[in-house]
């Protein structure tokens, strides 16, 4: 299958790990951050940090947006979806996130009208569909999700849908991977960046992370092959003491991004002074809220939401893994109190979160893989 | 809508490839592992059936080059 089969061969696998044996010094360990939780999974899915040379380490990133939502924010959703006459509307991962009050799955088992989409614009249609009822969509993602609320918000306008709204959670990627640079005792020598994201914003935000930290950006895809290939170029970049920002998903991302996609965002969301992320604290100029224009559509302003900043679990050790303090298997709950049936932390419940990643693929694995050259 | 099989639709960087089967002003229907979806295209237009799409939510993204 064309554009499938080509990134998983074992093959171009061990011919690329080949090469970066060659070019890693013994001894000299390179931590590499993933940004994006989908690079996560497919690192852990594919057995890569086996197949890598034993300096090569994958530190994961927070660029899983379940991940991040504060409990608070879960709260505040089911204190819409709890109202008389809420249709409300979310993807599926956000359903098992645990808040203050338990998750939007027990909301809707206590007789909530809480379902289920793929995309905003389906919510749009199940307001078309329920015009006696308020439909409001759950509107969480990063830059690749933002372009989707924000085509779905033009629509409402337009269409005069006055029982739609959105519960705007977007976030944006270059703010939290500030805040990790900046964190003290930060041992990172690169980033693997987000490939979709960068579709929508393009690869120049990334310029800061060379110009003013010194370290290696490679965007990159989601095949296993991407990933080893990103790899490559961020081994290389470090051997040859380059520090720059490159493309390894050049058959979707262009340097300048979708300025389209852009102009929608801008055109319906502004910027927050400040969100509070999980495990990264509140980050000034990190999220995105609904223009004053779209008031009108705008959950946080149509409801009285409670608002109330809800303290992660004590046991759970998110926080530490979003930021690539601890593997997460180093969690003292991770596996134990804290599964993907009963998790604790947001980073056991989606398949992109790390803690997930690891239990679903990683956590039988002891040694490191001996993968003939 | 288009869903990842082995991924989380939530995450901003889950999307998948579509070829384009036809346009009617801003939907165009597309087809991934031989289902038929529609998805919005005011991003990436002017659409035009054959092409491949990037897709997301509901939204194509951008278009995918050719690289054979």
């Amino acid at each position: 299958m064309k554009y499938v089969d080509e990134y998983r061969s074992a093959e171009t696998a061990r011919r690329l790990t080949r090469e970066m044996a060659s070019l890693v010094e013994p001894g000299r360990t390179m931590r590499v951050m993933e940004v994006c939780g989908g690079h996560t999974h497919t690192i852990y899915r594919h057995g890569l940090e086996g197949l890598v040379p034993p300096e090569v380490e994958f530190v994961h990133g927070p660029g899983c947006p379940v991940c991040v939502i504060p409990m608070g924010r879960v709260d505040d959703a089911i204190s819409i979806a709890e109202r008389p006459n809420v249709i409300f509307t979310t993807f599926g991962d956000m359903l098992r996130v645990p808040g203050g009050r338990g998750s939007l799955l027990e909301a809707k088992a206590r007789g909530a009208d809480v379902r289920m989409v793929y995309s905003p614009l389906d919510a749009l249609d199940i307001a078309r569909q329920n015009p006696d009822r308020n439909v409001v969509f759950f509107a969480v993602g990063f830059e690749t999700t933002a372009p989707a609320t924000a085509v779905t918000m033009l629509r409402a306008r337009d269409d005069g849908l006055r029982n739609f709204s959105a519960f705007c959670n977007h976030v944006t990627i270059v703010p939290p991977l500030r805040a990790i640079l900046d964190s003290p005792g930060l041992k990172l020598d690169a980033f693997i960046a987000p490939g979709h994201v960068s579709t929508v914003i393009g690869t120049h935000p990334y310029d800061f992370i060379p110009s003013e930290y010194g370290k290696p950006v490679v965007v990159a895809a989601f095949e296993p092959i991407d990933i080893l290939l990103a790899t490559l170029m961020v081994v290389r970049q470090l051997r040859e003491g380059r520090c720059d920002v490159e493309n390894q998903y050049t058959r979707v991302v262009r340097p300048e991004g979708n300025a389209r996609a852009q102009e929608v965002i801008a055109e319906t969301m502004e910027l927050r002074e400040t969100f509070e992320w999980r495990g990264l604290g509140s980050i000034p100029e990190s999220a995105l809220r609904l223009r004053p224009e779209f008031a009108d559509w705008d959950a946080e302003v149509r409801f009285d939401l409670p608002g109330v900043r809800v303290a992660d679990p004590k046991a759970c050790q998110c926080g530490e893994v979003l930021i690539g303090a601890i593997k997460p298997q180093e969690c003292r709950v991770f596996g134990t109190a804290c599964t993907p049936e009963t998790p604790i932390g947001t980073c056991m419940v989606s398949s992109e979160g790390a803690c997930a990643a690891y239990y679903a693929y990683g956590r039988l694995a002891g040694e490191r893989d001996v993968v003939p050259a | 809508m288009i869903v990842d099989r082995d991924g989380c639709v939530t995450c901003s960087d889950v999307a998948v490839t579509a070829l384009v089967v036809s346009v009617t002003g801003q939907t165009a229907t597309v087809e991934v592992d031989g289902r038929q979806e529609q998805v919005a295209v005011e991003l990436v237009a002017p659409v035009l059936a054959g092409e491949r799409l990037l897709c997301h939510a509901g939204i194509a993204l951008t278009r995918l080059e050719d690289e054979s």
